[in-house]
């Protein structure tokens, strides 16, 4: 029973912590937020304000967070560009309308803005083109010709930028249109006389564009809250319509956007810690020219080593069994026997390590060591293992969405338990996925080591294959979890009634899932940092592996579970004994 | 035909550019269809072009509602060895491109064009043989400048 809460206690605190660390973003930017806040609702704060921040400009920067980001829905992009708005507005005195063509001028920066225009506000006012009074005096005129269709037209059919130069607003929108329909370039827009350079707001916009143009234009103001700023990004998942907020140079780089796609700021590709952003692109780039051969080889012609059918692979696990009568029990990646995966017999998984697998010395691996010079072979074995731990991502992210849309609610009622008690099992999914991911991503990291650096390679080897507590242990936790979370849950899923195990499944999961999230950390701490540094990590993991995080969390270098790794490790390491003990 | 419902713009157009012409330029509408303006510019004093006349047409894209896309055609119909007119007679002239302003005329444009020929600007060219030409050795691209003014320009 104590364990049980201790799982509950777990989930939770991951939870809180996740949560926490927005909140911290939050708490950060709150004197910020109030500043402006207040000064936006209440215009007697006004000078008081402005002090604030004229006398110390820099307090505010020092004063944002520099850890995290923050995931920005549309409402939140609006809210947050109203509050610069606001803000510039307030501090410059200037209305709404010139904030936004200020703050658009500046790529939304706050800081800049104000910056600039306390240096030179009379520059500022020229090349933005703000203009304080009127150019041209048209006050006493009762009627004009239109400089751009040459009628001449009554006053009040006149409108103009602040410079004052008249336009007749059938021309105004003409001129307003064009620019609205060729593209985001309308947000600079100028008045028409060809020698002023005034700027046409979005009041303008507002007076004289027709409806559809008006919500093009609100449109690509919102998109270049986002494009034009240079802290923030969209999320680059297909029809996601959600930003990226991030304080420069603070966490990591990898963030998690609401729809769960997680992506490297940096890059914008999908998240690939611990590999760096370059390898990325040579990878990916690599992938789009000799990918498609080797996807469809890949993905058509493995079949059973045993009975020679061929196998799509549709569960996420590496042990493969072939549909009876053959009924073959192999490894995905190496088609050998899964009797030979253990370790007795040199270890799970040593099927991955690349060139271990060669040097094995039978005629087979004799043979394709002479393969193995062609680097397309080479690549081959690298994507592969790319390759499927992809898709096995992608079918774990499947499996736990089943889970959560329909086996859960089963689950409630088979086992007459809670949905916070199975949380684990949402959770333990969500490990899964994050460590195919890396996994995934340590292939590319492989494929990218230099050969004939020997000690690195050979260190790399070492790592992945024969170092017991990185590499091997993280893949075969992995495998070990995913196992437990895809197979074994399967039963208490089908069963009658309440399992009387069914808590002894929910600790040995909990401890799966973090034994492996620990591992999964080692490993990517490794990676990134380089392997001289792993040298000296891996001797201290010996003498003390299950205690790897903890003298690093305060540096706070992972967003994710910083605060409650300290207390997680030991846990888990009793865990993982339990689990031990129950698998045997 | 094309000269019914032409809009206000052109025919007040046209009636300035008659009734006050800018110096050294002529620019008259077509007979048949008033969106198409034969011009005439003078080359200007000290430049390679003094003394010849080239002859341009301009045709005004003035939609019946909206009178802000650019001006469809400038073109030059004479032979002419600058860096920034090509050999078909295209102009590369910011104010025809990204700087256009429907606010500008047919009289400020052509005023521009004018301005160009007596200051070539070869560090934005459109033809780059010329652009180079005049760039290393200036003096002998300015007489050859000449000497195309002479070949072709000067039959007015």
């Amino acid at each position: 029973m104590v364990s049980e809460d201790n799982v509950i206690e777990d989930s939770v605190s991951v939870e809180d912590d996740f949560d926490g660390d927005d909140y911290e973003y939050d708490d950060g930017g709150d004197d910020y937020d109030d500043d402006y806040g207040d000064a936006g609702d209440d215009d007697d704060d006004y000078g008081l304000v402005e002090d604030d921040d004229v006398d110390d400009p820099g307090a505010m920067v020092s004063r944002r967070p520099k850890l995290g980001y923050t995931v920005l829905q549309e409402a939140d992009i609006k809210q947050r560009q109203e509050d610069d708005i606001s803000k510039v507005s307030t501090v410059l005195s200037l209305s709404q309308v010139e904030a936004t063509i200020l703050l658009r001028h500046y790529n939304w920066n706050v800081n800049e803005v104000h910056d600039e225009w306390f240096s030179d506000e009379e520059r500022v006012r020229k090349s933005v083109g703000l203009f304080e009074r009127q150019v041209v005096d048209v006050s006493d005129a009762s009627e004009f010709t239109c400089g751009i269709c040459f009628d001449l037209l009554p006053c009040d059919n006149f409108a103009s930028a602040s410079c004052g130069h008249p336009f007749c607003q059938e021309c105004w929108q003409g001129y307003i249109c064009t620019s609205i329909n060729d593209g985001p370039g309308c947000l600079l827009l100028r008045c028409p006389e060809p020698s002023c350079k005034a700027a046409v707001g979005p009041d303008m916009i507002d007076k004289l564009a027709p409806c559809e143009e008006k919500e093009k234009y609100s449109q690509f103001l919102l998109r270049s809250y986002i494009e034009d700023n240079r802290e923030a990004k969209w999320c680059p998942a297909p029809g996601c319509e959600n930003a990226v907020n991030f304080a420069v140079g603070g966490g990591d780089f990898d963030v998690t956007c609401l729809c769960s796609y997680r992506f490297c700021r940096n890059c914008t590709v999908e998240a690939h810690r611990p590999v760096d952003c370059e390898t990325v692109t040579k990878w990916m780039l690599k992938n789009s020219v000799d990918g498609e051969n080797v996807n469809w080889i890949l993905h058509h012609s493995k079949t059973c080593p045993k009975c020679k059918r061929p196998i799509e692979k549709n569960q996420g696990c590496m042990h493969m069994t072939c549909t009876p009568p053959c009924s073959y029990e192999f490894c995905w990646l190496c088609l050998r026997a899964w009797s030979s995966h253990g370790l007795a017999t040199g270890g799970f998984y040593s099927c991955n390590v690349y060139e271990a697998e060669m040097q094995k010395g039978n005629v087979d691996a004799a043979m394709r060591r002479e393969m193995a010079k062609n680097s397309f072979e080479k690549y081959t074995h690298y994507y592969e293992r790319w390759a499927s731990n992809q898709s096995s991502r992608e079918k774990a992210l499947e499996d736990l969405n089943r889970m959560e849309s329909e086996n859960m609610e089963k689950l409630c009622n088979v086992q007459c338990t809670t949905m916070s008690q199975l949380k684990c099992i949402t959770e333990a999914w969500l490990q899964i996925v994050e460590c195919r991911r890396v996994l995934k991503w340590t292939y590319a990291y492989g494929y990218y080591l230099p050969e004939h650096e020997k000690t690195k390679t050979q260190f790399f080897e070492y790592l992945q294959g024969i170092h017991f507590f990185f590499f091997l242990k993280a893949e075969a936790g992995l495998e070990r979890l995913h196992r437990c979370a895809e197979k074994e849950l399967d039963k208490y899923v089908t069963a009658d009634g309440p399992s009387s195990d069914f808590d002894d499944f929910r600790t040995k999961l909990t401890g799966l899932t973090s034994v492996t999230k620990t591992y999964f950390e080692n490993l990517v701490r490794a990676l990134e940092n380089g392997l001289e540094d792993v040298n000296s990590t891996a001797c201290n993991k010996t003498v003390s592996p299950r205690s790897p995080a903890s003298p690093r969390s305060p540096t706070g270098r992972n967003g994710k579970g910083r605060g409650s790794r300290g207390k997680e490790s030991p846990r888990a390491g009793g865990a993982s004994k339990n689990v031990d003990d129950t698998s045997k | 035909m094309a000269n019914s419902n032409l809009p206000r713009r052109i025919i007040k157009e046209t009636q300035r550019l008659l009734s006050e012409p800018a110096p050294g330029i002529s620019a008259s509408p077509s007979e048949d269809n008033m969106r198409y303006f034969n011009v005439m510019i003078l080359g200007p004093t000290q430049s390679p072009y003094e003394g010849s006349c080239y002859f341009l047409l301009i045709v005004e894209n003035v939609g019946t509602q909206c009178l802000t896309s650019k001006l469809s055609l400038v073109r030059f119909l004479t032979k002419i060895y600058h860096p920034n007119i090509d050999k078909l007679g295209r102009i590369c002239l910011d104010i025809l491109k990204d700087k256009w302003s429907p606010a500008l005329q047919i009289r400020t444009v052509l005023l521009s064009i004018q301005a160009l020929l007596s200051a070539p600007n070869p560090d934005d060219p459109l033809s780059e043989n010329i652009a180079k030409h005049w760039k290393t050795n200036e003096a002998e691209a300015v007489e050859t400048a000449k000497e195309w003014t002479r070949l072709y320009a000067s039959g007015a």
